[in-house]
C-alpha cells in the first residue's frame, strides 16, 4: 500500500522542480557565464580573474580569515567546550543556551555591535585615550583585524556546540584512565581528547571555515571598502562595474569550496554510521 | 579548587565576546545623546521609539515579515510532502531529490540572488517582491525538509495502516494521524525558517528596489549614510523578538529536540 | 456459502514488485475459529495476512469474506481488524480515543459510542487507563488498548500480527490466555500470524504452516505436533532426528543404513524426536559428545554413523560421560512417517 512509485514522485515533485527552476537553474547558467565568453567557452575570465592583483589579494585574504578564524575557534572552541562539558547539568544547560542565543540574533545586529566598541568614539577607543594609552582614536575598524573579531563572534558558537557534542559522546572514563596511567593534562589533551572528538572538531570546522568564506554582513560593515573579502568583492564587482564575469569566477570558488566542505562533512557522516 | 577558577575565567570571558556585544548595543541604543556611543550618554528611550518613526523601516519591517512567514510557509508547503515521500516510500532517485531540495544551503545565498536577478527577474520580467518571495522560498526549503524529516524519523508507517483499517482514507489517514504526529516538528520548521528568513542578508542584496528592501538591508543602506543610535535601537529590539520567540518555542514545545 | 469458508483464499497469488512472496495459496477458515499462520520470517505469512486486511493488493487470486468476493474491496472498508505487531497506537490521542478512533469515523452516536469504547476497554480491563497516552502504558497494555481499538470495530475476522512476540515470558502467558478468552467470547474468526511454533500450538484451533510462500501442512496442534507430513514441519515442531529414507533403507551421509524394522510403505521419511531415541539398547553405536542435564531429562548428542544424532532419556538413569560409546535405536514404530522430504 505504501510501495506506490507514482505516488511518491508526485509528492517530492513540486519541492523538486521548485529547487530545480528557480535556484538550481539560474545558479548553473550563473556559473557557465563565467566559463565562457564571445566565442564560445573559454577559460579567459578566470585567467583575467586570477592575473588581477586586487582580486587575488581578496582571494588570499578571504582563504587566510577563514583560516584563521577557524583556528581561533577551535583552540577557544575547546577552552569554553571543555569548561562546559564539566559544568553540572544544569549550568551546562544555561551555558549551551548563552552559547546558541547569539545565534538567534540578526547577524546585522551582532556585527553592528563592533561598531560601537571599536569605532573611533567607540568603547575601546574611549578606554585607551582615558587610560592615557595613545593620544588620539585609533582606527580600529576598516581593518582585518576588525573583520576577524567579528567573523570569530559571529561562527564561534558552531564551533562550540560541535565541540560539546563531541565531548559528551566521549567515553567516560577516557579522561580519568589517561591521568591514571599517568599523562598530564597536555597529553591527555592530544592524545585522548583530540583523536576523540577530531570528528566534531571537523564539522565545527567545516561551518566556521565555510561561513568566514561566504560572510557578506561582517566584511561590508567592518571591513568596508578597505578590507574586501569574496563576497563583498562580487557586489562591488556587480553594482560597481557590471562585471558578470568576475562574479560568476567568484561564484563558482564559493560553491566549489562550500560544496568540497558539505561533502567532507557528508563523508564522515556516513563514516559514523557505518561503524 | 584552582581548575574551578580557571573554568569560571575561561567561561566568564568567552560569554562577554559572545554576549557583550549585544548587551552594548541594548545600551546603546537607550542614550541620549545624538551619537553613537558606550557607555552611553544619558538614559532615554528617544531612539528606540524614533526607530518606529522612520518610514522606510516601518515598511521594510513589513516586508520583512511577509517574506518570512510566507516563504515560510510556501517552503513547509511543498517540504512536507517531499519529506514525507522521502520517510514512507522507498523512493527512484530519492537520494537525488535530497540532494535537490538541500541544494541552497549549500549555495551562498548571494549568489542565489544574483543568479535569480540576472536569469529570472531581468529578462522574464518577474516581480522584485515575487523574486525575492521565491529566493526566501528556497532559501528556507532545507531547513524545513531537514526539521521535518527528523520529526518523522519516529513516525511508524503502521499507525497509518492502522488507521486505515479503522476506516479513514488516504487522505484522512494523513491529516488524522500523520500530522499531529509531526506538529512540533512542522512548529519548529516553521520558526527556524522564519528566524533564518529574518534575518538573512545576502539572498536579499540584489534583489532590492524602489519601495522593495528587506528589514536587515535597509539597516545596512541606512548605516552608510547615518551614524545614530537608531539602528542600534532596531537592532536591538529586533534581537529581543528573536530570542522572545525562540524563548517561547522552547518552552512550549521544546524547539531545540528538533533543530 | 458452506462453513468451512467463511474466509477463503483462493489460488491467491501475492508479490513485492517482481518478487513473489505467496504462489497460488488455497486456503478456508470457519466462522469462528481461530488459526495460526506458522513459519520462519520470509515463509508469506505476514504478506497474507496484510493481503487479507487489504494492505496489498494480490497479484491474481481471490478472496472471499461471509460470501462476499473483497479482493477489490478498499482496506477502510473490510470489516477486518488488524493488531499490528508494534500495535500501532496513535501516540497523539488518549487510549479512550484510541479504541473511540474507528467508531468516529463510523459517526456512531455519542452515546453508543462512550458505551462501547468503555466495554471494550473493560473486557481487556484497560476502564481506568481511558485518559492516559499510549506512551504511559507498558507494551502489554498497549496491546491490549490495539485489541480493543479492533475489538470496538465488530470485524468480521480479526487478525493480529507476532500478537506475543514483543512481551516477556509472564506477559505472553497472561496475553495468551486473555486471547482465547476473548475469542472464546466474542466468537470471532481470528488469525495470527507466528514463527513461534509453542505459541501457535497452544493458542490456536488449526495451524496453517507455510514455507517459502507455501502451504507446507495444515491440521490441528495435535496433528501438526505429532504428526508432521514433510520433514520441514518435522523440524520446525522439535524432531531432532529426521533421515530421508531410501529403497526403505536410512539415508545417511556415508550411505545407507537398515532400519531395526521394516519402514512403512509409501514413505519418503522417518522422523524421531530426542525422546523416542532408545539408548543402551539396538543395532547401531555412537560415541556421547556432549550431555546437558534439564531437570527431569538428561539429552545427549551422540556422534554416530548416521551422522549427529540427540536423544533424551530420563534423569534417574545413570548419566554417561563424554567419550562413551554407547549402543541405541530409532524405533520405527515409534517415528513420524513423513510424506514429503526437503
Amino acid at each position: 500500500m505504501f510501495q506506490n512509485r507514482a505516488e511518491s514522485l508526485a509528492l517530492a515533485l513540486p519541492a523538486a522542480l521548485f529547487a530545480a527552476l528557480v535556484f538550481i537553474a539560474p545558479v548553473v547558467i550563473l556559473l557557465s557565464e563565467g566559463l565562457r565568453n564571445s566565442e564560445g567557452w573559454s577559460l579567459a575570465s578566470y585567467i583575467t580573474f586570477f592575473t588581477t592583483p586586487l582580486n587575488l589579494t581578496v582571494f588570499i585574504r578571504t582563504l587566510k580569515l577563514g583560516a584563521m578564524v577557524t583556528v581561533a575557534a577551535a583552540i577557544i572552541g575547546y577552552a569554553t567546550a571543555l569548561c562546559i562539558v564539566n559544568l553540572p547539568p544544569k549550568g551546562r544547560g544555561r551555558m549551551v543556551g548563552l552559547v546558541v542565543l547569539p545565534l538567534m540574533i540578526s547577524p546585522v545586529a551582532r556585527t553592528y555591535a563592533w561598531i560601537v566598541i571599536l569605532g573611533r568614539t567607540g568603547f575601546v577607543n574611549q578606554a585607551l585615550t582615558a587610560l592615557g594609552l595613545t593620544d588620539g582614536p585609533i582606527r580600529i575598524l576598516f581593518s582585518e583585524t576588525a573583520v576577524f573579531i567579528g567573523l570569530l563572534q559571529l561562527f564561534l558558537p558552531l564551533m562550540i556546540i560541535a565541540l560539546i557534542s563531541a565531548l559528551e559522546n566521549m567515553p567516560r572514563d577516557a579522561i580519568p584512565a589517561a591521568r591514571v596511567l599517568g599523562a598530564n593534562w597536555l597529553q591527555v589533551f592530544w592524545k585522548v581528547i583530540l583523536p576523540l572528538t577530531k570528528e566534531g572538531l571537523v564539522i565545527g570546522g567545516t561551518l566556521v571555515f565555510t561561513g568566514s568564506l561566504t560572510a557578506y554582513i561582517t566584511p561590508a560593515i567592518l571591513g568596508g571598502s578597505k578590507v574586501l573579502m569574496l563576497e563583498t568583492l562580487l557586489y562591488q564587482r556587480v553594482t560597481v562595474a557590471n562585471d558578470f564575469a568576475s562574479a560568476s569566477v567568484i561564484a563558482m570558488i564559493l560553491i566549489v569550496m562550500s560544496f568540497a566542505a558539505n561533502l567532507l562533512l557528508k563523508r564522515l557522516a556516513t563514516a559514523r554510521t557505518k561503524r | 579548587m584552582t581548575s574551578r577558577f580557571l573554568s569560571a575565567f575561561v567561561l566568564s570571558i568567552v560569554m562577554l565576546f559572545l554576549i557583550g556585544p549585544f548587551l552594548i548595543i541594548v545600551a546603546a541604543s537607550l542614550s541620549a545623546g545624538d551619537n553613537l556611543a558606550f557607555p552611553p550618554q544619558g538614559l532615554s528611550f528617544k531612539w528606540v521609539l524614533k526607530v518606529f518613526e522612520i518610514e522606510s523601516f516601518r515598511a521594510s519591517f513589513a516586508m520583512s515579515m511577509m517574506l518570512a512567514i510566507l516563504g515560510t510557509l510556501a517552503a513547509l508547503a511543498i517540504g512536507i510532502p517531499v519529506s514525507y515521500a522521502l520517510a514512507r516510500y522507498k523512493m527512484p532517485f530519492g537520494e537525488t531529490v535530497r540532494t535537490i531540495v538541500s541544494a541552497p544551503i549549500i549555495v551562498p545565498g548571494i549568489i542565489v540572488g544574483l543568479a535569480l536577478l540576472r536569469y529570472l527577474v531581468i529578462p522574464l520580467g518577474f516581480n522584485i517582491s515575487f523574486a525575492l518571495f521565491m529566493a526566501h522560498t528556497a532559501l528556507v526549503l532545507p531547513y524545513a525538509v531537514r526539521v521535518v524529516s527528523a520529526s518523522m524519523v519516529n513516525l511508524r508507517g503502521d499507525i497509518e495502516e492502522a488507521a486505515v483499517l479503522l476506516g479513514c482514507s488516504r487522505l484522512g489517514a494523513f491529516s488524522r494521524v500523520v500530522m499531529p504526529s509531526i506538529r512540533g516538528g512542522i512548529l519548529a520548521a516553521f520558526i527556524l525558517g522564519f528566524v533564518t528568513s529574518f534575518n538573512q542578508v545576502p539572498v536579499s542584496l540584489f534583489l532590492s528596489g524602489p519601495g522593495v528592501r528587506t528589514l536587515p538591508i535597509d539597516m545596512l543602506a541606512y548605516l552608510e549614510t547615518t551614524y545614530d543610535p537608531s539602528v542600534a535601537a532596531l537592532s536591538a529590539l529586533l534581537a529581543f523578538m528573536s530570542i522572545g520567540i525562540v524563548f517561547l518555542a522552547e518552552r512550549f514545545l521544546g524547539f531545540s529536540r528538533y533543530v | 456459502m458452506s462453513d468451512a469458508s467463511f474466509l477463503s483464499l483462493e489460488r491467491l497469488t501475492l508479490a513485492y514488485g517482481d518478487t513473489i512472496a505467496v504462489k497460488d495459496l488455497d486456503l478456508g477458515i470457519k466462522r469462528g475459529e481461530l488459526v495460526a499462520l506458522l513459519g520462519p520470517s520470509g515463509c508469506g505469512k505476514t504478506t497474507t495476512m496484510r493481503s487479507i486486511a487489504g494492505l496489498l493488493q494480490p497479484k491474481s487470486g481471490a478472496i472471499r469474506l461471509d460470501g462476499a468476493d473483497i479482493t477489490r474491496v478498499p482496506a477502510n472498508k473490510r470489516a477486518v481488524g488488524l493488531v499490528f505487531q508494534s500495535y500501532a497506537l496513535f501516540p497523539h490521542l488518549s487510549v479512550f480515543e484510541n479504541v473511540a478512533f474507528g467508531l468516529r469515523l463510523k459517526k456512531v452516536p455519542k452515546h453508543e459510542l462512550e458505551s462501547r469504547v468503555e466495554s471494550g476497554l473493560k473486557s481487556v480491563g484497560l476502564s481506568k487507563f481511558a485518559a492516559r497516552k499510549p506512551a504511559e502504558l507498558s507494551g502489554g497494555q498497549q496491546q491490549r488498548v490495539a485489541l480493543a481499538r479492533s475489538m470496538v470495530m465488530e470485524p468480521k475476522v480479526l487478525l493480529l500480527d507476532e500478537p506475543l512476540s514483543n512481551l516477556d515470558a509472564r506477559l505472553r502467558l497472561e496475553m495468551r490466555t486473555e486471547l482465547q478468552r476473548v475469542q472464546k467470547e466474542s466468537g470471532i474468526t481470528m488469525i495470527f500470524v507466528t514463527h513461534d511454533q509453542v505459541e501457535a500450538l497452544a493458542l490456536a484451533d488449526r495451524i496453517v504452516v507455510m514455507r517459502d510462500g507455501l502451504i507446507e501442512q495444515i491440521g490441528t496442534p495435535e496433528d501438526i505436533y505429532n504428526r508432521p507430513t514433510s520433514s520441514f514441519v518435522a523440524d520446525f515442531v522439535g524432531f531432532e532426528n529426521v533421515f530421508a529414507l531410501e529403497d526403505g533403507q536410512l539415508k545417511t551421509p556415508r550411505g545407507p543404513i537398515s532400519l531395526s524394522s521394516p519402514a512403512p510403505a509409501a514413505v519418503a521419511g522417518l522422523a524421531w524426536r530426542p525422546n523416542t531415541v532408545k539408548l543402551d539398547q539396538g543395532p547401531y553405536s555412537g560415541t556421547v559428545l556432549g550431555t546437558s542435564f534439564a531437570g527431569r531429562t538428561r539429552e545427549y548428542l551422540l556422534d554416530t554413523p548416521l551422522g549427529p544424532i540427540k536423544a533424551e532419556i530420563d534423569a534417574s538413569v545413570p548419566g554417561h560421560a563424554p567419550g562413551t560409546t554407547l549402543s541405541f535405536d530409532l524405533p520405527v514404530q515409534d517415528a513420524a512417517p513423513l510424506a514429503r522430504f526437503a
